[in-house]
């Protein structure tokens, strides 16, 4: 279905194709404040529609990706405000700290991004197949370690261990100088 | 530095395993650090990067050669996100809200809530009724089981259930679809109905509509008090005897009253409306008057407060605040002499919830001919005398009428006493929707 108004289908082109360019900045921006997949995917798709909505108040060739961030970080903190405190939320001044660290480290955090994809092609076959199991739509670390008959604690074990090489992965892509451990 | 202790807090928040504790310990140590902040965004950025990647990716076990496959898989996802977004972004803002709920509820169980925004798109009501008003303020109220499809604001197609729809001028043309039937409005209040055989009823309270069938494909004209309808297999459009009975539930909630129960009849007034005319033995009859109207005078009423009504004198009478939004209702009981036993004297008891908190209700025959300037259907002619009888304070004696403002400032608690021959008749002043 298109818009039946040509100004408006070119406006639905124009923030479609900006979405696209940040959705995973803006994802990766929601993860780090709520720490829960399920959470992040409903505020990120609460805020795109948020942004579509606002789209008309954007100013084309401004920065798209700060006006998202802002944005995403209204509907974390909204989200925040609502749930059941059941287990423990990060604080608003957490935030706010987490926000404007993103914003500045944005650049880097895209960097990353993009040398992921050559450092997953070079996993080995066994490692491979873990993250797919536990990254794959509707999965969890939990039904992946039940599936392949492992203890859920050695498949945790299992993946911290990839994640760190693929971040090493990433930082020598990057020419990175390792962080001292 | 980043320390083990740091990477455990990390590692736990990005499983989805730390305790409180954990969470608590992480997040004061990112307030104080901020190099294992960058580092958290990092193990974050790896962990939504990699969610990202493989929870679009498809199954890709038949597909023969890594490199085709990786494109693929690219490709697949791209598609993915591309139909999420446009899912999405589908400008489809709301169309119509609810803006009254009687009982309703969905399929799952769920209560509608007034105020709902509705896209758009299939609604089933269980049960109940669930009255919708539309940008371009057509109103229908939908009586459960029904399943109902909104198409956009002139457009409903009703698969099953009962519609009653009142169209102002603004919104002319609104249709009515059923699996046989094609009903057009043409300004004007009407019911349409579909049972679980298929069978669809159109009945026209109010103005006129065009009715049209596979085999009526020209349309037919149905004024008020007319009534057609069309079963699954023959495709015309037979008349049948004026009926409303199916749609007493979900009509008057077009008109603001949410609920009548006992022996109350809503009645919507036609061109040649005369209440004096109208005679029910049976049934203390609502008829809506003026909707949605400031009156400049001021309004002198019986009652304003919960409570029954008593008599009072014209000058401690209370007035209504100015400015107010009003609709108004005239409620009568017309009993005329019948037939084996023109005498008896019953009473006729019942009940009627407004939508609207009622502001006043006049009751007194001078204060009836006042308002009827203001609030009577234009041409109409208002009978002379009109009495209802409260019991004067003290009498134990039985056959005095009784009117009962309720707490919720909703509803009339009402019973009528037959007089043959007497015109009971009060109108209820109620803020305007």
């Amino acid at each position: 279905m298109s818009s039946p108004f040509p100004e408006n289908a070119a406006q639905h082109e124009a923030f479609v194709q900006l979405y696209v360019k940040h959705e995973a900045a803006v994802f990766s921006f929601v993860l780090a404040m709520v720490s829960h997949t399920a959470d992040a995917e409903d505020i990120v798709q609460r805020a795109s529609m948020t942004m579509w909505r606002c789209f008309d108040k954007f100013e084309l060739g401004t920065n798209f990706r700060a006006w998202a961030f802002q944005i995403a970080k209204n509907e974390v903190l909204n989200h925040l405000s609502k749930i059941k405190r059941d287990r423990h939320v990060f604080s608003e001044k957490l935030i706010g700290l987490l926000a404007d660290r993103a914003e500045e480290q944005a650049e880097n955090l895209d960097a990353r991004r993009r040398a992921l994809d050559s450092c997953v092609e070079k996993l080995p076959a066994d490692e491979s197949e873990i993250v797919k199991g536990c990254y794959r739509e509707g999965s969890t670390i939990r039904s992946f370690a039940e599936q392949s008959g492992e203890t859920a604690n050695k498949v945790y074990k299992q993946l911290n261990r990839i994640r760190r090489r693929l971040q090493k992965c990433i930082e020598r892509q990057l020419g990175i100088e390792e962080v001292a451990s | 530095m980043i320390d083990a202790e740091l990477q455990d807090w990390i590692d736990k928040s990005l499983n989805e395993t730390a305790t409180e504790d954990d969470a608590v310990a992480l997040e004061k140590r990112l307030l104080a650090d901020s190099e294992a902040c960058d580092h958290y965004l990092n193990a974050v950025n790896l962990h939504s990067s990699l969610r990202r990647r493989f929870s679009a990716e498809v199954e890709r076990v038949s597909l023969p050669r890594r490199k085709f496959q990786l494109g693929f898989a690219i490709a697949a996802s791209l598609a993915l996100i591309a139909g999420l977004i446009s899912f999405w972004l589908i400008p489809n803002p709301p169309i119509a809200a609810i803006t009254q709920v009687v009982g309703g509820y969905g399929d799952s169980g769920k209560a509608f809530r007034m105020g709902e925004l509705v896209k758009s798109g299939p609604l089933k009501i269980s049960r109940g009724l669930v009255r919708l008003d539309f940008l371009n303020d057509a109103r229908i109220t939908i009586e459960g089981p029904a399943e109902i499809e909104v198409m956009d604001e002139m457009r409903v197609v009703l698969h099953r259930g009962v519609v009653t729809a009142t169209i102002p001028e603004s919104a002319i043309g609104f249709v009515v679809d059923t699996a046989t039937t094609h009903v057009v409005d043409l300004g004007t209040s009407f019911g349409v109905s579909v049972s679980d055989e298929g069978l669809t009823n159109v009945c026209v309270f109010d103005g006129e509509v065009e009715v049209s069938s596979s085999d009526n494909p020209n349309g037919r004209l149905l004024t008020q008090g007319q009534a057609v309808q069309t079963t699954k297999d023959s495709g015309t459009v037979d008349s049948v005897a004026y009926n409303t009975t199916q749609f007493e539930n979900a009509w008057p909630v077009n008109s603001g009253v949410l609920q009548t129960t006992g022996s109350m009849r809503f009645v919507s007034p036609g061109p040649d409306f005369h209440p004096g005319n109208f005679e029910d033995n049976e049934h203390i009859v609502v008829f809506p008057e003026r909707r949605e109207f400031v009156p400049d005078e001021v309004i002198r009423v019986d009652m304003v407060d919960p409570g029954q009504y008593a008599k009072s004198r014209f000058k401690d009478k209370p007035t209504l605040l100015p400015e107010q939004r009003l609709t108004s209702y005239l409620l009568q009981l017309n009993a005329y002499p019948d037939g084996k036993n023109p005498n008896r004297r019953r009473s006729v008891r019942g009940q009627i919830t407004f939508a609207q908190p009622i502001v006043g209700v006049i009751m007194a025959n001078r204060l009836l001919k006042e308002s009827e300037a203001i609030f009577g259907i234009p041409n109409v002619d208002y009978p002379g005398a009109r009495m209802i009888e409260a019991r004067p304070e003290g009498d134990q004696r039985q056959g005095f009428d009784s009117v009962i403002l309720a707490a919720d400032r909703r509803t009339l608690i009402i019973e009528l006493r037959e007089n043959p021959g007497n015109l009971d008749q009060f109108r209820v002043l109620v803020e305007a929707e």
